[in-house]
């Protein structure tokens, strides 16, 4: 060091010194505060890791009133679990999975009311038998897919249980994001319980010839009206006075909107015919479509996939629409779901068709949960009569659980997924009052449990079933996502004043550059496939190939 | 005060301090240490998802197609070929266009009403100031429950207040669903322009106002030839902001019209959501935004352009 650079070092010294005597900071403790603090930053990760898993780590097991309909049957399935039969699915899956013990499952559920279920009853109830924990990932609708394929990109194994839309498993299946289960159904499961599906649903997880999920969500669409006004004699004899026929729940979708049109005309504004989810980006435009459309004769797509919207069904269907738009409530194309669910319960309208929690909200059995006491109370609890939707009523989406073929403890996700469909458990699983489980086996219609949940729950599960036998499932091959929303597109154009039949050509135009991007050859397998199903078509509903069940 | 004797000691000595080769190297490349942590975060956070989604503009990268195939600009071509996104461009600048003007003018005035203390001033300008701090959905929510028929408030005071019945679909029909977003947009951005505004308003000279009183100047000459031309840098600072991040609307799109009926509501970022997130097409979305960016830029390009040569008079 030459002396000009030790007159440099010495002043940079005395300048540090200087400002340390001054108590500023030098870079000596700055550079011990920075190492600090990055080692707080490490540490803080791990930190908040385990804060962030005990705040969403799962609830104690919530049981309800032993006496109660539900509490016995969560005995029930319990029961089941830890003492059989032996043969059961749900006995054998426990047993088995006691090996796995300490093992954390990932599974996926929706978001909100739908995984409420796995917080507070299956996962610590599984957790309580097994000593297998479950880790709930909460994600929206579309996340559901577009997650699990990320991840099985990424080649995380992040998930082990996945809870998808039926529509999905071809593309799933395809990809490699899902595992099939034939091999684990034939080591652990009772073929009985397979054969206790309805026949609707049971197939919705086949897809070439093998098994890709237990489907475990009914959401059958169903009509539910005001029995109250439907059979008060003064509005009886009006309508036998205008229509000569008699006032009931309606068999063609033309009755529908007359009927509609008829008690809006008689009560409104205290009461309106009819009210529908319109709103753009709520599913009820596609599903709604859709189940016309068929009923009234109408093929999704021709011998050469090209899409077959613009036709005299989609007219018809649309101006069916349109005239029981006409005849709802005020605001009808500005429901959601929810504000549909709001006008029905306070009595504003007279009929609704709607997934099957509507049953159970009328009845005000829903309410008695606080999670979902967003949703108003019942006025009009008693007087709700059930009835299938006219024509054919739409199998809106539903779930299916499926097996990450990225799962690290493959046998151990099945094992739980086989337990939480097993007959007792699902049973017990549909019966909570906030979960948006819908019954779907023969023994949940048939369930005497289920049927003493509310005074008219057995008139409930039997119109589920009845719907079911004639019910129509959504289009399951890929692209379901672009052709569900051009239906709802053209839907809500419609509504705001375009043309019905420009707007359907819009729409078909859509689907037809949607199988050209998937590839029409590829399509029309996944198309062929679809067709294969029960209740792919208005022609072969289960109804019609003859396996209908009776309860 | 140990630091301070040794260091003394050691002056004394006439050494200087003996530093390992780990501290010497430290002590030569200080600085770079200093930055190193924020060039890495913009490099693992910015930089790398930039040039990443760039590449996947240009191959398939979509959920419902296997594979990654180069495509060329195939991506490219399906946004400009597709009319719901040459739309939703259309409905971007006219919307955040009318939008921020609207609050410019609103957010003006309430400035110039506010710049002089009144009692009672400091209350309502907290009031004023809450909309900012509220999340873009929960404000689309609530709007839409003053608006949504059957069970909104609003057609029924306003059939109270004309005498008449009004039937209005503020959410459903043309050209009312384009009047609530931008009543929601201008609820909760006026107070922007004006905190803003008057930020600007208080550090003109009251001096210049004086002397224009003294040569018998109207407020209305004074507003144009004092308030103006030193307002400028701010009115286009507050305009460049709001403009920036109004073309970006999507939240209450979401949340009020779900981008209907039909795709009448579809802006830039509401088309490439649902291009991305519904559809999962994600590379014709990459692409889509690489477009849309282009525009933002050149938007940019032109606001920073005029701000950075406006100069207070």
């Amino acid at each position: 060091m030459n002396d000009h650079d030790k007159r440099d070092f010495q002043a940079g010294l005395e300048g540090e010194v200087d400002a340390f005597m001054r108590g500023e900071t030098t870079r000596r403790t700055f550079i011990t505060r920075f190492g600090q603090m990055t080692g707080m930053l490490a540490a803080s990760g791990p930190i908040l890791a385990m804060m962030t898993d005990w705040a969403l780590a799962q609830q104690k097991l919530e049981l309800a009133d032993a006496a109660s309909p539900l509490g016995q049957a969560q005995a029930a399935a319990m029961k089941a679990s830890m003492e059989g039969p032996a043969d059961g699915s749900a006995f054998r899956a426990v047993q088995a999975a006691k090996t796995h013990s300490g093992v954390t499952l990932n599974m996926t559920y929706e978001a909100g009311l739908q995984a409420l279920d796995p917080r507070n009853f299956s996962g610590p109830m599984w957790e309580q038998l097994t000593g297998m924990k479950s880790n709930v990932v909460e994600l929206s609708n579309p996340d559901q897919y577009s997650k699990a394929v990320a991840e099985h990109i990424a080649g995380s194994g992040a998930y082990d249980v996945l809870d998808i839309s039926p529509a999905w498993t071809p593309s799933l299946a395809d990809g490699g994001v899902i595992a099939p289960l034939d091999d684990y159904i034939a080591k652990y499961m009772n073929p009985a319980d397979l054969a206790d599906y309805h026949p609707l649903y049971k197939a919705l997880p086949t897809y070439k010839g093998k098994i890709w999920g237990f489907f475990d969500d009914g959401d059958m669409f169903a009509l539910y009206f005001r029995k109250d006004i439907f059979e008060d004699p003064k509005m009886m004899e009006a309508y036998q006075g205008k229509f000569n026929a008699k006032l009931g729940p309606p068999k063609t979708w033309e009755e529908y909107a007359q009927i509609a049109q008829f008690i809006t005309d008689q009560m409104a504004p205290k009461v309106y015919g009819a009210g529908h989810f319109r709103k753009a980006g709520s599913p009820g435009n596609q599903f709604d479509f859709l189940q016309q459309f068929r009923a009234n004769g109408g093929k999704l797509f021709g011998e050469d996939m090209k899409a077959g919207l613009a036709s005299d069904a989609g007219v018809k269907t649309l101006t069916n629409m349109l005239a029981a738009n006409k005849a709802s409530i005020p605001g009808n194309n500005e429901l959601d779901a929810v504000s549909l669910w709001a006008a029905f319960l306070t009595g504003k309208v007279a009929m609704i068709y709607s997934w099957p929690p509507t049953g159970r909200m009328a009845a005000n059995y829903s309410q008695s949960a606080t999670a979902i006491n967003f949703i108003p109370q019942s006025q009009i609890a008693g007087k709700v009569g059930y009835a299938v939707v006219p024509g054919n009523p739409e199998h809106a989406t539903g779930y299916n659980k499926a097996l990450s073929a990225d799962s690290p403890n493959p046998e151990a996700a099945y094992l739980f997924m086989q337990w939480a469909c097993s007959p007792p458990v699902s049973l017990a699983r549909c019966m909570l009052p906030y979960a948006l489980r819908d019954p779907y086996r023969i023994s949940h219609f048939k369930s005497e449990l289920y049927g003493a949940l509310f005074p008219s729950a057995k008139e409930y599960l039997a119109n589920l079933n009845n719907s079911a036998n004639v019910g129509l499932l959504d289009p399951i091959m890929p692209g379901a996502q672009d052709y569900f929303l051009s239906i709802d597109r053209m839907c809500t154009a419609v509504w705001a004043g375009a043309d019905p039949k420009a707007s359907l050509g819009t729409a078909a135009t859509e689907w037809n550059e949607t199988t050209d991007r998937l590839g029409v050859d590829s399509q029309k397998a996944f198309f062929t496939e679809f067709l294969k199903l029960p209740g792919a078509t208005a022609d072969n509903t289960v109804e019609k190939l003859g396996m209908a069940v009776t309860l | 005060m140990q630091h301070t004797a040794t260091i003394s000691r050691m002056k004394a000595a006439g050494a200087p301090p003996r530093l390992s080769a780990f501290a010497q190297w430290a002590d030569r490349h200080f600085k770079w240490l200093l930055v190193a942590p924020a060039v890495l975060l913009i490099l693992a956070l910015s930089i790398y998802p930039l040039l990443f989604s760039m590449v996947v503009s240009f191959i398939n990268y979509d959920f419902q197609v296997p594979g990654h195939a180069f495509v060329g600009v195939k991506n490219y071509e399906r946004v400009v070929f597709d009319p719901v996104a040459r739309w939703s461009l259309v409905l971007t600048a006219c919307l955040s266009g009318l939008s921020v003007a609207i609050e410019f003018v609103l957010g003006l005035l309430v400035a110039l009403t506010m710049v002089r203390s009144f009692p009672g001033r400091g209350v309502i300008m907290s009031i004023l100031i809450v909309p900012l701090f509220i999340s873009p959905v929960i404000v689309g929510q609530a709007w839409t429950l003053l608006l949504q028929r059957p069970f909104g408030p609003t057609n029924y005071i306003l059939t109270q207040l004309l005498g008449q019945e009004v039937t209005i679909g503020w959410m459903t029909e043309s050209p009312w669903l384009y009047v609530s977003l931008i009543i929601a947009d201008v609820w909760q951005w006026t107070p922007f322009m004006f905190v803003i505004l008057l930020a600007g308003l208080t550090a003109i000279s009251p001096n210049l106002y004086e002397a224009a009183e003294l040569d018998s100047v109207n407020a209305w000459q004074a507003f144009w030839a004092i308030t103006v031309p030193h307002l400028g840098p701010m009115m286009l600072l507050a305009l460049t902001f709001r403009l920036l991040d109004a073309i970006r609307m999507f939240d209450t799109i979401f949340i009020m019209t779900g981008g209907g009926p039909g795709t009448q509501t579809y802006t830039a970022s509401y088309y490439l959501y649902t291009v991305g997130f519904t559809q999962f097409h994600l590379s014709q979305a990459t692409a889509g935004s690489w477009l849309f960016l282009i525009f933002t830029a050149l938007v940019v390009m032109l606001l920073v352009r005029r701000l950075l040569k406006a100069e207070p008079v």
